[in-house]
């Protein structure tokens, strides 16, 4: 008879442990959010931005503000990495005049190699004109600084993708204010197309561990 | 004649009960001079529990007692030189400190000069280590672009070059798995370890590493919480809190931990110096380590290694709390997707697709 | 007082009966010795340079070592098969048995310490397990409620045949109020203990191979199989060469245990490779690398088949009366189930559930010579040990060793 009261209380305190361990265990996360998303949901009604900023890793670099698709970034500059900007110290004179005369010749080994013969030539982008802006498909005068505004009059979804940041780099940081890189960063404007390569590096161990 | 008998087996035996025992063999009678060291025994248990001391548990706890030992003794002594001592006395409290997640600033910031004294004791050389806390507001997240991801595995290289990974057991956190075109995600027929030209024609590639869930597996298992999940959403490794037991490897579903099968090696001239308690400071043998999101950059607002050093622009990496973060437009305008989402562990590691 | 003198003579005793013995005796105790030595080199070797010189890798990261842990915690478990008659039915056929069946309780359970502890990666920083001065980390991890467990039944394993023991040196009965509790409670205990090291894998989702609902009771049948199969050889053994009544009707009795043991267990196999292969999905790979090999990958293939093939063997010739009665085939399929067991529940359950890895990679397993020799030297630390406790518990149990007054 006393054995039976001496059990009790174990096996009841046994039970016991083992229900609570079900509550303990219920995985809902500490703060009981069902999801990545209801937390973010949730956490962020309180966002008031954080003190880290990505100015120590941009701040260098000579950007500019644009704002495109209601989206507001960084971008860095593009006239004052051009060697050879700007265009008219050079070209003084129309382009025909120029190639009929002794100058000394520069890029003129730009190959051309960007969609076909029906869809781009020099005179798509470049305006003999006014050759120190680029000029858009309706003939309106683009900046060489915001060239994108070209590419976009035909990669609009990569346009679309690259305001949002889900195409292209962030430059450097994660943490506001935003920089990214602009089109011409990775393509060359004549000749966009990215070689194959070979592989960064083989892993011999991998080998190994799987005869 | 006992004695004759006692010597041809059970040697160790013998060693110890000399102490204890009368040496005659009889069974009779007591001496009184022994009594107090057969106290604490309890009968035949003594035995086999002496037997658990010396063999098993002796070696294991040699190296911590002759730490201390050696500590003590090098403490005291006059005549061994400042360096060894200071050396001593920092192994010693090394030994011997909490757990990381539960240690004040001040404990904190204390663990991480020991560790920057020692090295310098040990290397003559300086690192920089930190120990950052969260920042508020803060919650990390990661996106993968699958159709721009070229196979070219640069990320990789960063990552174990910026890490301090293993050289000789050629450790990456980093897989990216090379799949064949219209077979969905098939991993298993997927080749991880290709070495051809890429992008090689009809494939597509995707990269998998720690996905830092929100309701890691291996938080769970571990038995003395050397791993937890930090307030920016980080799933960090205390190495040196860790036993080793690799419970956590069993219960990560995602290959995303690493284990120190020996001590890890690095040429002195590739050591990345500037590192994080939690990230990338050198590591021993016989503990778990896996990808941080670059502790040690991400909360100082760099971007991991990984993300940095991709040529394509495939990797995305922010601030899940911010509404203007380039990881949230992703969330917001593209078609993410998991792995293993049914398996409810949460991961903070979208896929999508241009 | 007078307790450690007790205490003093019964420690002083049995010193003098376990150095003391026939040349046989001797011989095997310096063979496990020598054995114990080799595994104690190993394991140095293994403390110096790290777990690198195991076969394990990122891939399979457990081994030999969990696998023999696994697998005696089911023989430590199966102990309880005879408590449970003899203190709960009050079968007095099983009295004899009960201190033998403890003794590889403990024996097992430190053997089972010893291999968790050889597979640590840092064994020296174990002490962080220890609730105060460590972090515990109870109840979320399955481990921590292992250790406990494990640790609960090896102290009630060692306290109770100790008081009885010690009853017993001194020529006086043991009190049913004090040790019939404990011993009740070890018989839960025992299920405990096997189902929460199961309940280990169990709870695992990344591994589909251990994540199923019949992973926990598999584990009791075949314990409940392989321990009393164990429990019989040692009382075999222990009838021929001492002085130790041990009657047919116990050896029997427990036969008939392993029998039923065998019998579930044999069925919920055939569960298990129904679910996997009637309808395969992606969650069978384990399976079929296991049981046909995955890509040429067939390293598992001979040592299931044997554990299959011996297994449905033994359990077949043990459900006849005339083959299980008759005693040396009884000994015969009692040792070929164990190994069976040993197999199955090490490299057919423990290897498995890690290929192919979470990406379908296959990496296979082979242990290297330094696992195997610790191995060994566990297995013979825990012979070692049961040695030692049979022999002064048989020399008390049958009146020749008892204090004697001044």
């Amino acid at each position: 008879m006393r054995n039976i009261i001496e059990n009790l209380p174990l096996k009841a305190v046994f039970l016991g442990l083992v229900v609570l361990s079900g509550f303990y265990s219920c995985q809902h996360g500490e703060e009981g959010y069902h999801g990545v998303t209801d937390r973010i949901k949730a956490e962020s009604k309180n966002y008031h931005g954080t003190s880290i900023s990505s100015e120590k890793y941009i701040g260098h670099l000579k950007t500019l503000e644009i704002t495109e698709n209601g989206i507001t970034f960084l971008i860095p500059e593009r006239k004052g990495e051009i060697k050879s900007y700007s265009c008219t110290e050079c070209h003084t004179k129309p382009l025909k005049k120029m190639q009929s005369e002794d100058i000394k010749k520069a890029h003129w080994n730009i190959k051309l190699n960007h969609a076909d013969d029906n869809t781009m030539s020099c005179v798509t982008c470049h305006n003999g004109n006014d050759i120190d802006n680029l000029n858009s498909i309706t003939g309106n005068s683009i900046d060489f600084d915001k060239s994108y505004q070209l590419c976009r009059q035909c990669h609009q979804k990569e346009f679309k993708d690259w305001t949002g940041g889900a195409h292209g780099k962030q430059i450097s940081s994660w943490a506001p204010p935003r920089a990214s890189k602009t089109c011409v960063n990775c393509h060359n404007p004549h000749s966009p197309h990215f070689e194959s390569k070979w592989p960064e590096r083989y892993n011999t161990q991998k080998v190994k561990e799987r005869k | 004649m006992s004695n004759k008998e006692k010597k041809w087996f059970s040697l160790n035996l013998k060693n110890e009960k000399k102490s204890g025992g009368c040496g005659c063999g009889k069974t009779t009678g007591s001496c009184d001079s022994n009594t107090k060291e057969l106290k604490r025994k309890d009968g035949v248990d003594q035995v086999f529990d002496l037997k658990m001391d010396r063999r098993s548990a002796f070696k294991k706890l040699t190296a911590s007692l002759l730490i201390g030992a050696g500590a003590v003794s090098t403490s005291c002594s006059v005549f061994s030189d400042e360096k060894s001592k200071e050396k001593a006395q920092i192994d010693w409290e090394e030994q011997f400190k909490g757990n990381y997640k539960l240690m004040t600033d001040e404990e904190k910031s204390a663990t991480v000069d020991r560790l920057v004294r020692s090295y310098q004791l040990r290397t003559g050389k300086t690192i920089n280590m930190s120990s950052k806390n969260a920042e508020k507001d803060v919650l990390f997240g990661y996106a993968f672009n699958i159709s721009k991801c070229q196979g070219y595995m640069d990320c990789v290289n960063a990552c174990v070059e910026e890490n301090n990974q293993d050289r000789k057991s050629q450790m990456q956190y980093i897989r990216i798995h090379e799949m064949k075109d219209g077979k969905g995600f098939n991993f298993n027929d997927a080749d991880d370890n290709y070495y051809h030209e890429v992008p090689a024609e009809g494939h597509f590639y995707m990269g998998t590493q720690c996905f830092h869930c929100d309701n890691p597996p291996c938080v769970e298992v571990c038995p003395v919480q050397a791993t937890w999940r930090e307030e920016d959403g980080l799933v960090v490794v205390d190495y040196d809190w860790c036993v080793g037991c690799r419970y956590c490897m069993a219960a990560c579903p995602y290959d995303g931990r690493r284990f120190n099968w020996s001590k890890p090696e690095i040429p002195e001239n590739e050591i990345n110096k500037n590192q994080h308690y939690l990230g990338n400071r050198l590591r021993k043998k016989g503990v778990m380590e896996k990808c941080t999101f670059c502790v040690q950059r991400s909360r100082n607002g760099k971007n991991p290694a990984c993300v940095e050093a991709c040529p394509t622009g495939s990797r995305i990496f922010g601030n899940l709390l911010d509404p203007n973060s380039t990881i949230r437009w992703v969330l917001e305008n593209k078609k993410v997707f998991r792995l293993k989402e049914d398996l409810g562990t949460e991961p903070k590691f979208w896929y999508f697709m241009d | 007082m007078r307790r450690f003198k007790v205490f003093k003579n019964l420690v002083g005793d049995s010193i003098d009966i376990i150095t003391h013995g026939s040349k046989k005796y001797h011989l095997w105790m310096a063979f496990l010795t020598f054995v114990m030595l080799v595994g104690m080199y190993c394991y140095s070797i293994q403390l110096d340079e790290g777990l690198s010189v195991t076969g394990m890798t990122d891939r399979v990261s457990w081994g030999l070592y969990i696998s023999n842990f696994t697998f005696l915690v089911g023989v430590a478990a199966a102990a309880v098969m005879l408590v449970m008659p003899t203190y709960v039915l009050k079968d007095i056929d099983f009295k004899q048995a009960v201190l033998i069946g403890e003794g590889i309780a403990v024996a097992a359970l430190i053997m089972c310490l010893a291999f968790v502890v050889a597979d640590m990666g840092g064994p020296s920083v174990l002490w962080h397990l220890i609730p105060g001065i460590g972090v515990f980390n109870f109840p979320n991890s399955m481990l921590t409620w292992d250790v406990l467990v494990l640790n609960g039944y090896l102290f009630l394993n060692i306290t109770i045949p100790f008081y009885i023991l010690f009853k017993h040196y001194q020529g006086k009965k043991a009190k049913t109020s004090i040790y019939l509790p404990g011993a009740l409670i070890s018989v839960f205990w025992a299920v405990a203990i096997h189902l929460v090291t199961a309940f280990l894998y169990q709870g695992l989702q990344a591994r589909p191979f251990w994540n199923n609902a019949l992973l926990g009771p598999r584990f009791l049948a075949s314990a409940f199989a392989a321990g009393p199969a164990l429990i019989i050889i040692v009382l075999a053994v222990i009838r021929t060469y001492t002085k130790f009544k041990i009657e047919d009707k116990t050896l029997k009795k427990l036969a008939m245990v392993v029998t039923v043991a065998a019998q579930i267990n044999l069925i919920m196999l055939i569960s298990e490779l129904f679910k996997e292969f009637y309808a395969p999905t992606h969650h069978s790979e384990s399976a079929y690398y296991l049981f046909f090999g995955l890509e040429g990958k067939t390293a598992l293939l001979p040592w299931i088949w044997t554990s299959i093939g011996l297994n449905v063997l033994a359990t077949i010739m043990l459900t006849f009366h005339k083959l299980r009665n008759n005693f040396r085939i009884l000994f015969f399929c009692c040792f070929i189930l164990f190994v069976a067991i040993w197999i199955e529940k090490g490299f057919g359950l423990i290897v498995p559930g890690f290929i192919p890895g979470p990406y379908g990679k296959i990496a296979e397993y082979t242990p290297t010579g330094i696992e195997i020799g610790v191995t060994l030297g566990i297995w013979a630390m825990g012979a070692f040990v049961f040695s030692i406790l049979a022999r002064t518990a048989i020399k008390i149990e049958t009146g020749e060793l008892r204090y004697k007054k001044k």
